[in-house]
């Protein structure tokens, strides 16, 4: 890896875990939220640093733009129905950290046998490329995407004005 | 190599957010963490990984498999917030530990 890309590679490292902690961590829920965002660009930029530029821009409409938004306008309803932002409490527990770091273990010996066979760097991908295999072999896959979509759609519509006010 | 440790830690991270946090936004939120942490463990691998037999992956279709990874997320955001909205108008309160009885 050069220079830069060692460089690219840690900024993108601190500001994943920085945002990541914040969100496990936070007390504050719109520092949480802040969190979140950070978190979600540094993917994006995870995508870039792979050479996924398509992701890394859907990553950036679809999270940034949509989900973070969506969560913004949820903590305001929520203020308006219980009058007071919410509140964000944890509880720290030995045991649930043993989980956690027990999980990580896990991942990291299965995956131990993946790295003798991982190459310096990653293959770019075109936006060609991309729709050549969303409109081609993953058409399938693109047409139940868009339903499931749909389906959610429908179903926040229907859970959120089920009760009536 | 080093991306798949980070990856892998971030997981764990927001496991621990999902079994700590005590209030539906900060769990939904570390879902999110975890499902950003999968995809770039995913996205990462198969970008910089040789198959066995020697073959690189396509890297069209990688990059299709992560818009639909990022749809199904999109969807379940959407639900999970909707669900979390609808809970706090009727319950009057976003904590975990209140919602004890399914009811339709």
């Amino acid at each position: 890896m050069t220079m830069s890309g060692q460089l690219a590679f840690w900024v993108l490292a601190a500001i994943s875990v920085l945002g990541a902690a914040t969100v496990v961590f936070g007390r504050d829920v719109t520092r949480m939220v802040l969190g979140l965002g950070a978190f979600l660009l540094s993917v994006a930029g995870w995508f870039l640093f792979f050479g996924q530029t398509f992701l890394a821009v859907a990553q950036v409409f679809v999270y940034v733009g949509g989900v973070l938004v969506l969560v913004l306008f949820a903590i305001m309803l929520v203020h308006r129905a219980e009058g007071k932002d919410p509140a964000l409490t944890s509880r720290h527990d030995v045991d649930i950290a043993a989980v956690a770091l027990s999980v990580f273990g896990i991942m990291v010996v299965s995956l131990r046998s993946v790295w003798p066979r991982m190459t310096e760097g990653p293959v770019p991908t075109s936006t060609t490329q991309v729709s050549e295999q969303l409109l081609g072999a993953y058409l399938p896959h693109l047409e139940a995407a868009g339903l499931l979509l749909l389906a959610a759609m429908v179903a926040a519509i229907v859970i959120m004005g089920g009760e009536g006010e | 190599m080093n991306f798949v440790i980070l990856a892998c830690a971030l997981f764990a991270l927001g496991l621990y957010g999902v079994m700590s946090r005590r209030d539906i936004i900060g769990v939904l939120a570390s879902v999110e963490v975890m499902l950003g942490s999968g995809t770039v463990l995913l996205v990462g691998l198969s970008s910089s990984m040789t198959a066995a037999s020697g073959v690189r992956p396509d890297p069209g279709a990688l990059t299709a498999i992560g818009v639909l990874i990022i749809v199904v997320a999109a969807a379940e955001a959407a639900v999970g917030l909707a669900v979390l909205v609808s809970v706090a108008r009727i319950l009057h309160t976003t904590r975990v530990d209140g919602l004890t009885e399914v009811k339709g």
